[in-house]
């Protein structure tokens, strides 16, 4: 799994190809998984398979948002950071079922690859203060994505096997 | 609590008693279909003519009942009602062996002779209706006056006569109140969902009123995430200058991509109350010029946190309004 390091000097279009593969590899990764192993957490405190697709569904429309306010704005703006934990806790992903999670992740994804496909070479270096990682450009965001794309990815390869 | 009678009904039959007194409503599958019956009873009552009451009476039990899918009735209407010492007589459901069932309903008060308001008369009514209910459409061995029984009578009551309700105050007029005023009005929010919620039970709250109109659940979920969602506006307005504040949603969208449906309310309105909790600490430690500092939305323009908080409680009035209606199985 390529570390954000490596995945920066990828070049975008490898980086955009791994965005498109997400859906199906999770696909198949949840395909003809019961509803019991989906929803089995692996410890008290890891995500189970299907709170990992929730995760990604929500943080890509959290991703959508922050995309349109660095391109609404002159200057950086501060971007919000919200508690994965508690989002996944306040909107009961235990109860979401999987396959429609999923749909609604493709569905954003689509969204965001169509937003980068517009992105002029001004615009991909524009940017927002990360509240964790501290300045961070459209570029940068496309390598985050990739590289937590891979992360949740195999996260839900492990919460399938009973492994946190 | 069982009425009284209970301790004196056999073992079988408190267990009929039991099964009515659990189920707390009976939902028409589109209520909105049986409003001109009830208009052309509200009518028919108004002429004073036993008659056009009969005819009026007759098509809104035929509605009923083709609603439920369970046999007919025959419905009588007579003019004044018998009484005694135990009171008057307002209605009668019987059975006989090999004879349909039939309703009995009088018009007239027993005294005065007057004709009996419309309202009385419905509940009345749907008091009968609700017998025939109890063994055609629920199956009971037996139809007693439970608490359940009359719940049913007032969830159909409330499906067939859509009360008017108060308009809410305007979003332009909530941004003339007080902050305080506001602030209020925001904190008394929860509470408010808690009192509609009630003890309905989880089939209840996740049953729309209608196809594209949310049930209760979602509702409640909208909240939950639009307080979020505020929140985050207040943070990004008070931590830059002048920011752009993202469309979110929009809120179909969330309900049907977040799953709102499969949600338990219970815990979404506690997840409420608690972003709830948060936005009012942030917005009562605010300076008057906090009040004032804004953001740019791309469809509503600049918005200052001081038409914000209006909004919220514009948003709080509009969705407890729609809660209160989800409840009654109103869209």
């Amino acid at each position: 799994m390529p570390s954000m390091e490596e995945y920066a000097k990828q070049p975008r279009e490898q980086r955009m190809q791994r965005l498109t593969r997400t859906a199906d590899e999770l696909a198949g990764a949840t395909k003809s998984q019961s509803e019991a192993v989906l929803s089995r957490r692996p410890d008290a405190k890891n995500w189970a398979a299907k709170e990992v697709v929730c995760h990604l569904r929500d943080a890509e429309e959290a991703f959508g948002g922050r995309f349109e306010q660095i391109l609404a704005m002159d200057v950086d703006p501060k971007l919000g950071g919200a508690s994965a934990d508690r989002i996944a806790d306040e909107r009961q992903y235990l109860r979401n079922d999987t396959a429609e999670a999923l749909a609604a992740f493709r569905q954003r994804r689509r969204e965001t690859l169509e937003v980068f496909g517009k992105l002029t070479a001004a615009q991909w270096d524009k940017g927002g203060i990360h509240p964790v990682r501290g300045r961070i450009t459209l570029d940068g965001f496309l390598t985050l994505m990739a590289w937590h794309d891979d992360n949740h990815l195999d996260q839900l390869r492990r919460a399938l096997d009973g492994k946190a | 609590m069982p009425f009284s009678y209970y301790a004196r009904l056999t073992r079988s039959q408190q267990a009929v008693y039991r099964k009515s007194d659990e189920i707390a409503e009976v939902r028409l599958p589109r209520p909105a279909a049986l409003h001109p019956a009830v208009s052309a009873l509200t009518a028919a009552l108004a002429t004073e003519d036993r008659a056009q009451v009969q005819r009026a009476t007759e098509r809104l039990i035929r509605d009923l009942t083709d609603a439920f899918g369970v046999p007919p009735v025959q419905v009588e209407v007579l003019a004044a009602r018998p009484h005694a010492k135990w009171g008057e007589l307002h209605g009668l459901y019987t059975v006989e062996r090999g004879k349909p069932p039939r309703i009995q309903l009088w018009m007239r008060t027993a005294k005065q002779r007057r004709v009996v308001a419309f309202r009385t008369y419905l509940r009345t009514l749907l008091h009968e209706v609700g017998h025939h209910l109890d063994y055609a459409l629920l199956r009971l061995r037996e139809s007693y006056h439970t608490q359940g029984f009359y719940q049913r009578e007032s969830s159909l009551f409330h499906q067939l006569v859509v009360e008017p309700r108060t308009p809410w105050p305007s979003v332009e007029a909530w941004f003339h109140r007080t902050p305080d005023e506001r602030l209020a009005r925001l904190a008394s929010m929860p509470g408010q969902v808690a009192g509609v919620l009630g003890e309905r039970s989880e089939r209840a709250l996740a049953r729309r009123p209608a196809a594209g109109a949310w049930a209760p659940v979602e509702i409640v979920c909208h909240l939950r995430d639009t307080e979020e969602t505020f929140g985050a506006r207040f943070e990004a307005i008070l931590g830059m200058d002048e920011p752009a504040l993202p469309e979110v949603g929009p809120a179909d969208r969330w309900a049907a991509e977040r799953q709102y449906l499969r949600h338990d309310a219970a815990l979404a309105l506690a997840h409420f109350r608690r972003r709830r909790g948060e936005s009012l600490e942030t917005l009562v430690a605010l300076s008057p010029s906090d009040w004032q500092r804004g953001g740019e939305h791309p469809a509503r323009g600049r918005l200052s946190i001081d038409m914000l908080v209006a909004l919220m409680a514009w948003h709080d009035d509009n969705h407890l309004e729609q809660l209160t209606r989800a409840g009654e199985g109103q869209p």
